[in-house]
């Protein structure tokens, strides 16, 4: 089977003051299409820095990231922010949303961000529908006028995931996404993403340090001091 | 369309930042109506310069004067063709005048003697306009002493009197002729019109002036007298008028008398034919004449005539250091208003900084979800100009809406203060003069964009610059 996406050879470090702190020590990684591949580590252990990598948030001192055969983490700043528009969608751990728009608008930002003034105009209420649909489907259609300070932590996690969706995307990367939920709250998220990822054949990596999380994937790759350090067929 | 939507909604819900545009708004307010008031000033104070000073003065650097001035309008006459619509030769000359009432001690004003034809002199500037009486009707262009003007002298009333008791004696004939000729005495035959505030103290707060030299009174002027060595001499004269242009420095100084009488008694009356010498020619030229150059053309032809003797100047060359010096106000004082606007820009910056520390994790999201920097910058940079219009905005609102109501405004607050803020008696204005000029507030509000954009640029890159990845891990 081909990879969608790939990494190799990554290594990134980080400057602190004077000293160069090794991030990332030469890590490969890659998953299928459709795939759901979640990445176990300690903190510190280099797991956002290689999602940030993957999903050129930032730029790996060596090695590459490869999507669907094509190199991507060297293309230019307007094809790297297309690609974080349309092709990967994100989900951070702190689960943060513009709190000067309501539910419904930050779930449309990326399809915002996108558009211009009269193309927006033009596709405004498919725009708006894709947003609604999507926050209905993750149990939020009582919530769509809703500013995020009237919303519980649960909440403003699924909105969030609908805002990583509403674009589209081929690729998720979710950095810890229950990592501050309930355990109910967080497999409720968990199902959800597990759902998508079938639905839509959306491939799927997932950053987490909990061991039951990592397990409901189909495959699980451990990250320890910046490099892989073992292949784990998922339990399925 | 981020970019507009995020603009729009940070407008209305950062009343911080709406907070930092006040000084824009007042500043943009305060200029609107300075530069107003102000223009509205020069306007008024360029149309009465205008309106008593004639459009073109030929005049010789001597106070002797010239007696060929009929040779000297012949001239400009076929130099200016249709353009000179009329001309009065006049003589100028510094002089004292010299007040004297019953019982109060003489004053004595420095003052400009001005002697005219008074017909002709009306014909050049505003003149008849300017002429009142003591109860502030207007009066012909005229210095004849009228028997109603002598009935007003002391002798005069005492007659008046007499007159009017029914019985008629011999001893009565012979008290009228005895006050006829004092009455002649306390009345010199010649008229002058004095400068309003020379006749009169200002009171000032609401209070009627006082009037020191009423019609009908004697006065005397002393001037220069054309002789080897200088020499001073005097002359009475009546007061039959007032002269109030609303220019103080006019009105406080001009002293109008009848051209012959003065050509007489300053003794420049040639010996030979009795004719006087003028040292102005005043002219009026036709309407959209260019004055400038007509001025040039007549001091060729003045050259020529007798060299180095005339000079030409039009009426804003005559007043070219007032008219100046309310120009250079005017723009200091935009200078000074202008850094209240930059100061506010400082505000602004600040504010900015702010709200791109506390922006941060925004800013990694939308980096994340693929906002291009630039699109980030333009967030800022727009939101910038959002509150700068929203604040010039309104300042140019307030600005023009103080302006048109501005006397009511005074109105209001000379009650609260219980005095008068604009005392019209001293400029004469009976209302508060202003132009709003549409360049001047175009480049106000303009001024007030750029800076507030201006001031967004800094904090507007440092977003831009943001790493998402830093923004995305900052606590």
């Amino acid at each position: 089977m081909t990879s969608h996406i790939a990494a190799f050879g990554l290594r990134k470090s980080y400057r602190k003051g004077k000293i160069e702190v090794p991030v990332l020590g030469g890590v490969d990684v890659d998953a299928a299409r459709g795939e759901f591949v979640t990445v176990m580590g300690a903190s510190g252990s280099g797991k956002s820095t290689m999602l940030h990598l993957l999903g050129l948030l930032d730029q790996p001192d060596a090695g590459q990231v490869v999507l669907d055969g094509r190199r991507i983490d060297d293309r230019p700043d307007r094809e790297r922010d297309r690609l974080r528009n349309r092709t990967f969608g994100f989900i951070f751990q702190f689960y943060h949303l513009l709190p000067e728009l309501s539910a419904v608008e930050n779930v449309m930002m990326p399809h915002l961000i996108r558009e211009g003034v009269f193309s927006y105009i033009r596709k405004r209420k498919q725009i708006r529908r894709d947003a609604e649909e999507l926050l209905d489907r993750v149990g939020l259609g009582h919530r769509m006028a809703h500013q995020p300070s009237e919303m519980s932590g649960g909440e403003i996690q699924r909105a969030a995931i609908a805002r990583a969706l509403v674009a589209r995307p081929e690729v998720l990367l979710a950095d810890e996404p229950t990592g501050n939920l309930d355990s109910s709250t967080g497999q409720g998220v968990l199902d959800l993403l597990r759902d998508l990822n079938r639905e839509r054949g959306l491939t799927m990596i997932l950053v987490t340090h909990d061991q039951q999380i990592a397990h409901q994937a189909d495959r699980v790759v451990r990250l320890s001091e910046g490099r892989i350090e073992e292949w784990v067929p998922a339990l399925v | 369309m981020y970019k507009y939507l995020l603009c729009w909604r940070y407008l209305r819900t950062r009343y911080i930042a709406l907070a930092s545009i006040v000084s824009v708004t007042l500043g943009v307010a305060t200029m609107i109506v300075v530069n107003s008031v102000m223009a509205g000033f020069a306007d008024k104070m360029r149309d009465r310069l205008h309106g008593v000073l004639a459009d073109l003065i030929v005049e010789s650097r001597s106070y002797e004067g010239f007696w060929n001035y009929e040779e000297v309008m012949a001239r400009v006459k076929e130099v200016g063709g249709d353009d000179v619509v009329a001309m009065a030769p006049t003589m100028e000359t510094p002089g004292m005048l010299r007040i004297s009432r019953g019982g109060r001690p003489a004053e004595s004003r420095l003052v400009q003697i001005i002697g005219v034809r008074p017909e002709d002199r009306a014909k050049v500037g505003d003149f008849a306009e300017h002429l009142f009486d003591q109860e502030g009707n207007r009066i012909p262009p005229s210095f004849e002493v009228t028997d109603a003007i002598k009935a007003l002298s002391p002798a005069g009333r005492d007659l008046k009197a007499l007159e009017s008791d029914p019985e008629d004696t011999f001893l009565k004939e012979s008290e009228r002729e005895w006050l006829e000729s004092q009455r002649d005495k306390q009345v010199p035959i010649h008229g002058a019109i004095l400068g309003y505030a020379l006749a009169t103290y200002h009171l000032g707060n609401g209070r009627d002036d006082i009037y020191i030299a009423d019609i009908g009174q004697k006065v005397a002027l002393a001037f220069p007298m054309q002789a080897k060595i200088p020499q001073t001499g005097a002359d009475d004269f009546t007061v039959v008028g007032y002269f109030k242009s609303g220019m103080s420095e006019y009105d406080s100084t001009h002293v109008y008398v009848p051209l012959e009488e003065l050509q007489r008694a300053r003794n420049l009356q040639r010996a030979s034919d009795g004719k006087g010498s003028v040292n102005q020619v005043q002219i009026k030229v036709r309407e959209g004449a260019d004055l400038d150059a007509l001025a040039d053309k007549l001091q060729l032809a003045m050259e020529q005539l007798s060299p180095m003797f005339f000079h030409v100047s039009t009426w804003e060359q005559k007043q070219g250091p007032l008219l100046a010096a309310v120009a250079i106000e005017q723009s200091i004082l935009n200078i000074l208003l202008f850094f209240i606007i930059a100061v506010a820009g400082f505000g602004i910056l600040a504010i900015f900084s702010m709200i791109v520390v506390e922006k941060t994790r925004d800013i990694g999201i939308l980096k994340a979800l693929g906002a291009s920097t630039a699109g980030v910058r333009n967030i800022f940079l727009g939101y910038g100009l959002l509150l700068g219009a929203v604040g010039s905005g309104v300042g140019m609102a307030g600005g023009l809406l103080f302006v048109r109501y501005i006397n009511e405004i005074e109105k209001g607050l000379s009650v609260i203060l219980k005095h008068k803020v604009f005392d019209d008696s001293i400029y004469y204005f009976d209302r508060i003069p202003t132009l709003v000029e549409p360049h001047t507030v175009v480049a106000i509000v303009a001024g007030a964009l750029f800076i507030a954009v201006g001031a967004s640029v800094w904090p507007a890159r440092r977003a831009a610059k943001m790493h998402p990845v830093k923004a995305l891990r900052f606590e």
